[in-house]
């Protein structure tokens, strides 16, 4: 595993930044936010209280409409699309739905990771470097599935594609990494093995993590550091591991129910 | 509780309909100059035709196999070439996948005009651009080809998941590049289907493009019924039919097993 050199820093600050999209849904509001470089955040919000928006406006996805977000001091560019994919190949994302390609072979999917990195005509006739499919291996050895390289992305279980999603992620050796609900559509125990690889990850490699969830009690178990939102502002910001009830409920505009809960849900 | 009674406006509707259907039918013959006694007495006139062309000429099948080839050969080519071009053609016109409205509008306008010309147009135009002949007729249903698939697979790409291309942006991956990797591989199976579709309209067309001189099977035909050779041209309607079929139901089988 000596190919994974870690990017530099992956510090992210958000000066007074909002989006309002264009139907006139408030996704952020005002958010002033510094994450440091390593950290590994949690996000937690009801249904629309703009988890999804902060994930997406870190990699540019979606745009700013007022204030600005940086990654490292270098602003994220909205207008510039050179710019944006240069600072996107080091940004990781991890979705709910896993987004591979699914008739595509895993080793595929991985070295998707390493688009940005090789020259266009390399991709596009799947001639890739070397030393690139060396760093599509080494993350498939990080999330532990070296043995399913060459089986087809729809073969997999949901466990095992998202795993395929975060060996992509690690394959652009990004210096932040992006999880929106990266466990919303796995069994319990599936949940607590991809959130266990997330952590491992974070520190074996310093990756900054951001990752949206769910549920209150894997928030408490994983996270570092929590943040609150609801209606697209900042509510709650502190230790993941001292937050209480109230807090949550501050958080969610309400009490909490078992229906918040992993263990009591599943 | 019991249900209301059902409207009962259908009858009079499909009565509507169908008086309506028979009066333009009418109508349209009478234009054309169609009239039944005239059909009968040809009947009649036509089983003279009818004995003239039997038995089919069994000994002129060896010599039907090198332009049945050609006319193969003709949809093939126009195939798999109108295939290539048509999948920009349909990326362009996918609303959710084209770089800009004005790229979008030109070519759902380009691909619209191509569907409205029919494939004999085409012939001709390439016909008198490059002279009668096999190379008029791959041309013309390359034309033919894109026509045909860059619609149906434009529409296919519009319906797929955006997910994925969303995911391929997020990595810093290029418009091509989400196409590519995003796009394209969720539509594969409709697209290989449209065109093995496409590959059987071809065919057919192909042999008609020979009529007007575009080579193959077609062209001998022509050149047979010219002649008045009936029994030969008997024994080509029955190699073409033959042909056609088996090539049809392996396309046809080929797409079944893709959906
Ligand atoms: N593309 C969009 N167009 C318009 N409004 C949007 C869009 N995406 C999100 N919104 C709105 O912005 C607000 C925040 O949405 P966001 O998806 O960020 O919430 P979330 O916290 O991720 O919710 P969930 O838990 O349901 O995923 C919501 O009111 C939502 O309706
Ligand atoms: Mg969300």
């Amino acid at each position: 595993m000596t190919q994974q050199t870690p990017s530099p820093a992956g510090a992210i600050q958000f000066r007074n930044a909002s989006i309002t999209y264009p139907n006139g849904a408030i996704g952020m509001k005002n958010l002033d936010l510094q994450i440091e470089p390593g950290e590994f955040v949690v996000i937690v919000g009801s249904s629309g209280a703009g988890k999804s928006t902060l994930l997406r406006a870190v990699n540019g996805l979606n745009a700013l409409t007022e204030g600005t977000v940086a990654i490292d001091g270098e602003t994220v560019a909205t207008h510039s699309s050179r710019d944006l994919r240069r600072m996107r190949k080091r940004i990781g994302m991890i979705f709910q739905d896993f987004r591979l390609v699914k008739r595509l072979s895993v080793m595929s999917n991985v070295l998707i990771g390493r688009l940005a990195h090789v020259p266009g005509w390399r991709a596009m006739l799947n001639l890739w470097p070397l030393p690139d499919r060396e760093i599509a291996i080494d993350a498939l050895m990080r999330v532990g599935i070296t043995d399913k390289a060459w089986v087809k992305a729809s073969q997999l279980s949901g466990g095992q594609q998202q795993r395929v999603g975060i060996a992509r992620a690690l394959a652009q050796q990004p210096s932040i990494i992006l999880a929106d609900e990266p466990v919303a559509s796995l069994d319990p125990v599936t949940t607590h093995q991809i959130m266990k690889d997330l952590v491992r990850i974070n520190r074996e490699l310093g990756i900054t993590t951001l990752v949206n969830l769910h549920f209150l009690d894997l928030a408490r178990e994983y996270g570092d550091r929590l943040i609150g939102l609801r209606f697209g502002e900042l509510v709650f910001d502190g230790s993941a591991k001292t937050v209480t009830d109230e807090d949550f409920r501050n958080i969610y505009g309400r009490d909490f129910t078992e229906s918040d809960l992993l263990e009591d849900s599943a | 509780m019991r249900l209301a009674p059902r409207p009962r406006k259908n009858l009079l509707f499909w009565l509507g309909v169908i008086v309506f259907l028979l009066s333009m039918s009418l109508w349209s013959a009478r234009g054309i100059g169609f009239s039944l006694t005239e059909l009968v007495c040809n009947l009649t006139d036509g089983s003279r035709l009818l004995r003239e062309s039997w038995p089919p000429d069994l000994a002129f099948l060896a010599r039907l196999v090198d332009p049945m080839l050609e006319t193969v050969f003709i949809a093939v080519v126009g195939t798999v070439v109108g295939g290539i071009f048509a999948i920009p053609v349909a990326v362009l016109a996918a609303r959710n996948l084209t770089p800009n409205r004005l790229t979008w509008f030109a070519d759902r306008n380009f691909m619209n005009i191509l569907r409205t010309l029919p494939d004999l147009f085409w012939a001709m135009l390439f016909a008198t651009a490059v002279g009668f002949g096999p190379v008029a007729g791959a041309l013309a249903l390359t034309v033919f080809t894109v026509a045909v698939i860059s619609k149906l697979y434009s529409e296919s790409l519009e319906s797929i998941d955006m997910g994925l291309p969303e995911a391929i942006r997020a990595v810093g991956g290029s418009w091509l590049q989400m196409i590519q990797f995003g796009a394209l591989p969720q539509a594969l199976q409709h697209y290989v289907s449209y065109a093995l579709y496409a590959f059987e309209l071809n065919i057919r067309a192909s042999v008609v493009l020979g009529l007007v001189g575009a080579g193959g099977i077609g062209m001998i035909l022509e050149t047979q019924r010219a002649n008045f050779e009936y029994e030969r041209v008997t024994m080509i309607i029955l190699a073409v039919l033959v042909a056609v079929l088996m090539i049809e139901e392996v396309s046809e089988s080929i797409r079944k097993r893709l959906t």
